[in-house]
């Protein structure tokens, strides 16, 4: 395995990347002449150089379609997840009735309720991200096989390919879920939200919570950069994840101490808050609380990106060769 | 290189190694690979806990629905709780042993497989040697904790038969996994991306293996003892230890027979697994 260091700091290699590359607006990489330095805008032509950053701009757009384009390479595939979805809603639905056969009511939640949160949960698990190992578009596979080069030489800096590419896979996994969620709907299987205010609340809630799952799943990612692989924790984050949103289980099922101690962690906003508001069992004026621990997690997460990205992009190790 | 040379090398190769000789190329084989898991600390170290964060989850889940609910399906607490104690024991000595089946399809993509066809040892076994897991070590923990909890919350009037039963029961279990996930490897021979379906297939023994399936109705109750078989991982022979035998639906003898028919199905997806790697084909380049 050859190694190739694009730190500057590490001296020349055969495959230098400017250190100032990434940092650069994305827009103004493609047009740069190459006589003339980036540092001096071209002011004959100011219209023109906005049409082509509008249409770069645009242009980067199209890779949030990859992640669709390549489930449906192999419709066996989606075929098949889709199967796998509705087995294990059922069986989770079974699971829950029969929890529910000898009591009304559990930590203060009935079997309705238990088992639209269980059924949100199990749909949530499979939506909420989209399993690009098939396709070799993981972080670790691009790390692995030095793909990640390309990250750093295509005329969209890799920290808006990395956000368009998510969005991309946030929308098509958001359109299966809200297929799913119809579907259980109209047959009954799931309850409707108490109010359309909760409906509204759980929305909103949810919303911010997916940002956060975003910025929580690209600080793994970016650990890449000094790890090279992130497989474990990769798996790891997915379970803690799982656990503390309260996929697995409802949190009003865990002990009291083990609740307040995750009310502080950013997990609990992304699936219980919206869920318990759906479901009735948060009212909706504790809504607005539930929205600033949320909105201080992303304001934190965020900062540390954007600090992790810099630092990222200034030691690319590329693999491979 | 002259005949002598050759014929000897020819002999050797054709010589079945001796149980001490096979001991000592597994103890090699499991030493190079381990070293390399090591080549990146961090997730040497990540992959040690992997097993026990992934079981506790589990545990967790299990764990806690039983302290809310008095008992499932006719079942109580501690008794459940052996369903789920046995059958993390069977699935840590399925990780230990049998997992790299279910990694069969990154294998043939890393075009790693191609090389387990002209080596001169059996393709399954290179596949099972392939790579060293070390999360195994947290699923042993993890499942060995857990089975000692039940042990002693439970008062069976344990009998020398018992115990062995209970023995067969969890080998048979670990059996029974690695028999699903090597009829699934089947399609990873042909097939990419099937990891989406050994990893669904390992979520749903986690989650509902663990659990009297006697609640379920009565087509998905049949679908997971005879479809998928996860009825005989640990919920029949459990069954048996715990006298719940009247709930399981189905004859005594055959709730018995649940480790030797796990013994049996793992032998028979065995042999097919040989008989289709003719449909395999090559990815890697």
């Amino acid at each position: 395995m050859s190694e190739i260091a694009l730190n500057p700091a590490s001296g020349p290699g055969p495959f230098q990347l400017p250190s100032q590359l990434p940092s650069q607006p994305p827009s103004q990489l493609p047009s740069q002449a190459p006589s003339q330095p980036p540092s001096q805008p071209s002011p004959q032509f100011p219209p023109l150089r906005r049409s082509a950053d509008t249409r770069q701009s645009r242009r980067a757009w199209r890779a949030a379609r990859v992640t669709v384009l390549s489930e449906f390479y192999e419709w066996g595939r989606v075929a098949s997840t889709l199967g796998m979805l509705v087995i294990r809603a059922a069986l989770t639905y079974w699971l829950w009735q029969a929890l529910y056969a000898t009591t009304k009511s559990a930590a203060g939640l009935d079997s309705r309720q238990a088992t639209t949160y269980a059924l949100l949960g199990v749909f949530y698990v499979a939506f909420r991200a989209v399993n690009r190992w098939a396709a070799r578009d993981n972080m670790v596979q691009h790390m692995l096989e030095g793909t990640i080069a390309y990250w750093f030489l295509r005329p969209v800096s890799p920290r808006r390919f990395y956000c368009i590419k998510a969005c991309g896979d946030l929308g098509y996994g958001a359109s299966w879920g809200a297929i799913a969620y119809i579907v259980c709907l109209t047959s009954g299987v799931i309850a409707p939200p108490v109010s359309v205010r909760a409906g509204l609340a759980a929305l909103a809630c949810m919303t911010l919570g997916l940002v956060t799952l975003y910025y929580l799943r690209l600080l793994i990612d970016l650990a890449c950069f000094w790890t090279v692989v992130n497989n474990q924790l990769v798996i790891m984050y997915e379970i803690v994840q799982n656990v503390l949103a309260g996929a697995l289980v409802p949190l009003w099922f865990f002990p009291a101490w083990f609740a307040s101690f995750d009310r502080l962690l950013p997990f609990q906003g992304t699936l219980n808050v919206p869920l318990s508001l759906y479901i009735g069992r948060t009212p909706v004026n504790q809504f607005a609380g539930a929205l600033e621990v949320q909105a201080l997690w992303i304001a934190i997460l965020a900062v540390l990106s954007t600090l992790v990205w810099r630092r990222a992009s200034a030691r690319v190790t590329v693999l491979g060769g | 290189m002259d005949a002598g040379r050759a014929h000897e090398i020819r002999t050797g190769l054709d010589r079945k190694p001796g149980l001490r000789e096979q001991a000592a190329l597994y103890y090699r084989i499991s030493r190079l690979n381990l070293k390399a898991q090591t080549a990146y600390h961090g997730e040497f170290v990540l992959g040690l806990l992997f097993g026990l964060v992934w079981q506790g989850s589990m545990v967790l889940f299990a764990g806690v629905l039983l302290l809310r609910f008095p008992g499932l399906g006719g079942w109580k607490q501690g008794d459940v709780l052996l369903i789920a104690s046995m059958r993390l024991v069977s699935h840590s000595l399925y990780v230990a042993c049998f997992s790299n089946i279910a990694m069969l399809s990154m294998t043939v993509q890393e075009g790693r497989m191609d090389g387990f066809l002209l080596r001169p040892m059996p393709v399954y076994r290179q596949v099972l040697l392939s790579r060293f897991q070390v999360n195994s070590f947290g699923d042993l923990l993890a499942g060995a904790g857990i089975f000692v909890l039940a042990l002693f919350r439970l008062d069976l009037g344990w009998t020398p038969l018992k115990a062995v039963y209970v023995v067969c029961g969890i080998l048979g279990g670990t059996l029974v996994e690695a028999g699903v996930q090597t009829l699934l490897a089947i399609g990873a021979l042909r097939f990419t991306g099937l990891f989406t379906w050994t990893s669904w297939v390992d979520q749903t023994i986690s989650t509902f293996g663990n659990y009297p399936l006697n609640v379920l109705p009565s087509p998905a109750k049949d679908a997971l003892t005879f479809v998928f078989p996860v009825a005989f991982i640990a919920y029949l022979p459990a069954a048996i230890v715990t006298g719940h035998t009247a709930t399981t639906g189905l004859p005594l003898w055959l709730t018995a027979a649940a480790p030797l028919l796990g013994l049996g199905f793992f032998l028979l997806a065995k042999t097919i697994w040989y008989r289709s790697l003719r449909l395999y084909q090559s990815v890697g380049g």
